[in-house]
């Protein structure tokens, strides 16, 4: 078996740090990672309570298959109530931190309580030891890292830790590990900034029981032998979506005022591939995360001689580059064309532990109500936030991250930021999480899949883009959103990784490698079904319900203006009503008895 | 008469020799339908791609009934997800 049956507890308000045994029954109903983390938090937790409150917790949960030798085995989840939403929290990471949480011979690491001065922990292996941030509260996260890797003289030392967003609890801040790597949605790093936790620097050395297994080497050889088209995700990244979704016109552009992008040829594979008229290159190289083998990751360097890095050395080096929500976030949702400048952004992001998505999704909104006079420079302090001025976006990243002046505003999030102005229609989000890079009206199984996300909208919750990109016709779409959020469910709580999903590998290929590692014979639909309701509960019991399963006014009565979808809204409501009946749910979108107790919830 | 098609993604693989980045004439007869100039790509069938002539999107069951004509704009799109 994969777990370690380990989980480490740490208490910021008594500063206790203790082991317990992890609860193998609900390890065998709810897998690993995403999904027992939630059932963690679900039994232990009022949902009702405040995120940012002392009664919440943050759980970093890896999954059997994390740190083993299959492919994209370095994905951990962070769960808790999030900031932004407050609805479950569940935000999916790579790099090198899952592994190295595995290694260090936990299957989970929960904090609670409050620090009442902020603290960092330090992990090696069975060695844990809640130490003083003094030092490094108020740094960046990559100038945190920098300094605890010196402190502590191991190169291998990874970290998931907060920048200045979390500590200020920008709405959106996320938990970033290895840089560039981040457990981006929903807040999850304001809590951390809350409970005034800093960072996480851990040690593992102590390996991952289903490595020691032939067999199991024997299986990974196998099915990695299946993971067949990959080679454009390793030169493109996911980058190459910008392509499709622009000519398909599924874009989000200017805040879903429209659905293409003019300028997404200059942020798309071949513009980051292709020299500048000084001769820079935007893309350096691919990257890869613990134990993959696709390399989707971006490695990008900004242009010195562009204004948001001239003079300014520290961010013309190499980081994290665009992928492609970031790229929708900080380029056409913000009308933005200019690479460097998104780029840039994204650096911020990074730097300052802010979800990028959020980010964009919130200053597109502000462009907007600029735009319509609801705000002016006297609001802003004397930025011109005009939809395309890459001199704003850059501007307004950095004052958020540092949550200065008009960047206070944006670190609210677009939801309590249109409320604030007076124009909650203009906040492209659903249960206050930001859109991802799709649009609803083209793409109707996405809207669909927005607006029932247990965390917000999303476009990693369900998989309804082969059927989308088929047809913008109705039936059938609640199927294939239901039935794939059980199995991205189960995948997220496998500890691998999703992509290759997109290269090759179907579920059967996932299963395989679960049942390999745990010993058992796993159904991924039921599991999946299970951790979804399990999250539709939590939901129910933080007093979110049916009036939250829905999408903004603009995506229901706005037609798109260009592409296969011109001309149409979405039709949520001929699809909610199927999707709650195929969920086995109420009318109101509760879960009925006799669903909880095949699921074995009840 | 001559039709400009263009490739996205992973498609422009298979674009015929000599063509530019992502773009390509196809040379058919005047009358002719969809599946006979889908025919002269070399896109193996199992790669499977999405059809958009003019900004609207063509069923597969359409190709054989669909005469294309000189000003068209025909796109294909891998159907890839993410993101």
């Amino acid at each position: 078996m994969s777990w370690h049956k380990q989980i480490l507890r740490v208490n910021l308000t008594t500063g206790s740090c203790t082991t317990e045994p992890l609860n193998m029954e609900w390890a065998e109903a709810y897998l690993g990672s995403r999904g027992l983390g939630s059932k963690y938090l679900y039994e232990e937790m009022d949902p009702a309570a405040d995120a940012l409150s002392a009664e919440n917790k943050v759980i970093f949960a890896t999954g059997p298959l994390t740190g083993t030798m299959a492919s994209t085995s370095g994905r951990y989840t962070v769960i808790t109530k999030g900031a932004l939403t407050g609805a479950i929290a569940c935000s999916n990471s790579g790099g090198k931190f899952g592994g190295e949480l595995k290694n260090a011979g936990y299957d989970m690491l929960i904090i609670e309580g409050e620090s009442d001065k902020p603290v960092y922990l330090h992990i090696e292996d069975d060695r844990v030891e809640i130490c003083d941030a003094g030092d490094i509260w108020g740094k960046t996260v990559w100038e945190t890292e920098d300094i605890l890797a010196k402190k502590y003289s191991d190169p291998l030392m990874r970290f998931a830790g907060i920048g200045q967003a979390g500590e200020n609890l920008c709405r959106y801040a996320c938990v970033v590990n290895d840089k560039h790597r981040a457990a981006g949605r929903s807040g999850v790093g304001a809590v951390m900034g809350a409970k005034k936790i800093k960072t996480i620097a851990i040690r593992g050395t102590t390996g991952t029981p289903a490595n020691n297994s032939r067999t199991f080497y024997d299986m990974v050889n196998a099915v990695n032998a299946r993971m067949t088209d990959r080679e454009e995700m390793a030169r493109d990244g996911t980058l190459a979506m910008i392509d499709v979704t622009n000519e398909f016109g599924s874009l989000p552009t200017r805040n879903n005022r429209s659905v293409r992008f003019e300028g997404a040829n200059k942020l798309n594979p071949e513009a980051m591939h292709t020299p500048n008229a000084n001769g820079h290159t935007n893309l350096v190289t691919n990257g890869a995360c613990f134990g993959c083998t696709v390399g989707c990751g971006r490695i990008c360097k900004i242009d010195p001689t562009h204004f948001s890095v001239k003079d300014r050395p520290e961010y013309q080096g190499a980081s994290g580059g665009l992928e492609y929500e970031a790229a929708y976030a900080l380029g056409s949702a913000v009308g933005v064309d200019d690479i460097d400048a998104a780029t840039f952004a994204g650096f911020v992001c990074n730097e300052y532990g802010m979800d990028p998505i959020s980010l964009g999704g919130t200053i597109a909104a502000a462009m907007e109500l600029f735009d319509i006079g609801a705000i002016d420079e006297s609001t802003t302090g004397g930025v011109k936030l005009e939809f395309g001025s890459a001199e704003a976006l850059c501007q307004i990243a950095e004052l958020t991250g540092k949550g200065e002046g008009f960047g206070a505003d944006i670190a609210m999030g677009s939801k309590r930021l249109c409320e604030k102005y007076g124009h909650p229609d203009l906040s492209m989000t659903v249960k206050g999480q930001e859109f991802a890079a799709y649009d609803g009206r083209s793409m109707q199984g996405m809207g669909l899949a927005y607006a029932t996300s247990n965390r917000g909208a999303c476009h990693l919750r369900a998989d309804p883009y082969g059927h989308d990109f088929e047809t913008t016709d109705t039936p059938g779409k609640a199927q294939v959103v239901a039935e794939s959020q059980r199995d991205v469910a189960f995948i997220d709580s496998s500890g691998l990784c999703l992509f290759p999903g997109g290269c090759g590998w179907g579920m059967d290929d996932y299963t395989e490698l679960v049942n390999g590692a745990c010993d058992g014979s796993w159904d991924s639909q039921e599991t999946g079904e299970r951790i979804w309701n399990l999250e539709k509960l939590f939901n129910l019991k933080a007093g979110l319900g049916k009036q939250d399963d829905t999408l903004p006014k603009r995506i229901l009565e706005e037609p798109a203006d260009v592409g296969t979808g011109k001309g149409l809204v979405c039709k949520l409501d001929e699809m909610l009503p199927e999707y709650y009946q195929l969920n086995g749910w109420d009318a109101e979108g509760v879960p009925t008895k006799e669903t909880l107790g095949r699921l074995k919830l009840g | 008469m001559d039709i400009s098609v263009t490739l996205f993604g992973g498609l422009r693989h298979f674009l015929p020799a000599g063509s530019s980045f992502n773009k390509c004439n196809i040379s058919v007869d005047e009358g002719s339908r969809l599946d006979t100039l889908l025919q002269q790509l070399p896109i193996p069938p199992e790669k499977p791609y999405i059809v958009i002539i003019n900004d609207e999107k063509v069923s597969r069951e359409d190709y054989a009934d669909i005469t294309i004509q000189s000003v068209d704009e025909i796109v294909l799109l891998p159907p890839i997800k993410g993101g």
